[in-house]
């Protein structure tokens, strides 16, 4: 783990590198043709985020709130040969935690081979670290301009433990067959995820010397659009795998397995969209020497949203998102009564309002309004002390610059 | 009687709406924005839905193989608002949002910007492969039109 984070470009560009070669030799299209396909885009925004109880994103019940909410990033993509994209871009995000997390991250990094297209059909595949189709919003979650509110919905795109589906390094196949009756899309992907301290933190596994390393996991996606964009429906699974390697031989080889399944559906109007994702998350852990440490919880995740534009440039939403931690204990309760923490530790509903303004083809402002029931999705580093308070609110502002 | 006659009324009034609505429509899709191409494009006429994959950026090469060069006047110009809605069937929101996923998740690229129809004169005349849209009135022989079935 300690190796994907520190220098993921050496490993990219060594699975890159015989790929390169092989584009060189496919057929040498002159420099300037190839300079012309260069394409650089980038994103900086910055939030404020203010509780009135518990933490998000930093000290945000605390004086005028929490500046830790920052996402820049930059990308650059190039065309050396009319099938093959180069794409790589680099994210240096901040949420909460420490001003080392600052630190740049390769997010994604891929040579694309367009292996077959004609008039209607197309497939190839993606090489190098591929970013999670997952759910509608997965692939940009990060880019505050693809998003329709400034977090998304807590319950499906918990940030949590979002270095776990963030990318993968490996291998996708992708495909896009147009019909008559629409355009279905599928991708397939198998590589190594990359597994951060937020999932270690989140299995309760940190208090335990060892980390958590990534093996090879899988995921998918089959998407259904409608021809001009008024219907669309996608069907996305995960198994994602780790294993534990400790000091310890009580906890060393431990596994855990995440299997989550979203179903995405979205029916658009020009002035109004209406976006409904229902998820199943099934988390594991197996083969730790420590019986209680074994064990199986299956999550429920569901949000219902609707956008409104009210004008070219303005657009507001209202959203209803809802997580239960572990379906067989809904209210939480047994996990209280078992003294591991509160009872409202183990949902979250989320009641938001947002409006977004798009002051400028490159600026974007955007404020929202959270009331929250529950405590499901904060984290234990924004949260310590787990006495956390079951009602709480949020406002958040959020600017954004994109080029 | 007289509750027949409203019924007849309403009906007529309904039936009316409708045909104004119709030949609105209708009007509607007979524009004068037009698809245009650099010479060295083979492809003799595009569908709606090809039409829609290639300004969606989906669609990156021409049947023969030859990569396609898309060009876009900026989103909030008149004429590209009209073209996404009338001769695509989609708004330039949508269409910004799709270059946008596709950019920053590293699975395509964003189509090159222009920012008057003389400038995508230009620029389509001047790079193989490339297509994008005028107004009928602003058409010269240095490109070529390319119908949408």
């Amino acid at each position: 783990m300690s190796v994907s984070k520190s220098c993921p470009w050496n490993r990219a560009s060594t699975s890159l590198l015989p790929l390169l070669l092989m584009v060189g030799l496919l057929r040498p299209a002159s420099a300037n043709e190839v300079m012309d396909t260069l394409q650089v885009h980038g994103f900086l925004s910055q939030a404020l985020v203010i509780t009135d109880e518990n933490n998000f994103f930093g000290p945000s019940s605390e004086d005028g709130g929490s500046l830790q909410f920052t996402e820049i990033g930059a990308n650059a993509s190039l065309r050396p040969h009319e099938d093959i994209l180069l794409a790589a871009q680099v994210i240096s995000r901040r949420a909460g935690g420490d001003r080392d997390d600052m630190e740049p991250k390769l997010d994604h990094g891929v040579i694309d081979y367009q292996a077959f297209s004609d008039s209607t059909t197309r497939f190839g595949t993606q090489i190098g670290r591929f970013k999670n189709p997952f759910g509608f919003y997965n692939q940009t979650r990060d880019i505050a301009f693809t998003r329709p509110s400034i977090l998304l919905p807590q319950s499906i795109y918990f940030d949590r433990t979002r270095s776990l589906g963030l990318a993968a390094d490996g291998v996708a196949i992708y495909g896009e067959k147009r019909l008559p009756i629409g355009t279905f899309r599928a991708q397939v992907g198998a590589g190594k995820p990359q597994v951060g301290d937020d999932v270690a933190r989140t299995l309760s596994l940190d208090t335990q010397p060892g980390t958590l390393d990534g093996d090879m996991s899988y995921i998918g996606q089959l998407l259904y659009e409608h021809s001009d964009g008024q219907f669309i429906a996608a069907l996305s699974a995960a198994q994602v795998n780790a294993t534990f390697e400790s000091s310890d031989p009580l906890w060393n080889g431990g596994q855990m397995r995440f299997q989550p399944w979203v179903l995405s559906l979205q029916y658009n109007e020009e002035y109004w969209s209406l976006t409904a994702e229902y998820a199943l998350r099934r988390t594991s852990l197996n083969e730790f020497r420590i019986p209680q440490a074994n064990g199986s919880v299956t999550g429920e995740s569901w949000y219902l949203q609707y956008t409104r534009r009210f004008s070219r440039d303005w657009q507001w939403l209202l959203r209803y998102d809802v997580l239960i931690t572990d379906r067989d204990d809904r209210s939480g309760r047994q996990f209280e009564e078992t003294g591991a923490g509160p009872a409202h530790a183990r949902f979250a509903k989320d009641l938001t309002l947002g409006l977004q303004w798009n002051v400028h083809p490159r600026v974007l402002l955007a404020a929202e309004y959270h009331y929250v029931e529950g405590t499901g999705w904060l984290s234990s580093q924004d949260n310590p002390d787990p006495n956390t308070e079951k009602y709480w609110n949020m406002l958040l502002f959020q600017a954004s610059w994109r080029f | 009687m007289i509750a027949r006659s409203h019924l007849r009324t309403s009906f007529t009034i309904l039936v009316t709406v409708w045909l104004i609505t119709l030949s609105r429509l209708t009007i509607a899709s007979e524009t004068d924005i037009v698809l245009v191409v650099h010479p060295s494009v083979q492809t003799q006429s595009v569908t709606r839905d090809t039409a829609r994959a290639i300004f969606a950026m989906r669609q990156r090469t021409w049947p023969n193989g030859q990569a396609i060069h898309v060009v876009v006047l900026p989103n909030r110009h008149p004429i590209h608002e009209r073209f996404t809605k009338e001769v695509l069937g989609v708004y330039p929101h949508q269409l910004q949002l799709s270059w946008d996923r596709l950019v920053f998740s590293g699975t395509g690229q964003a189509p090159d910007q222009v920012s008057t129809p003389s400038d995508m004169l230009e620029h389509i005349a001047t790079t193989p492969g490339a297509v994008g849209y005028i107004e009928r009135g602003y058409l010269d022989e240095r490109v070529q039109v390319l119908p949408v079935e």
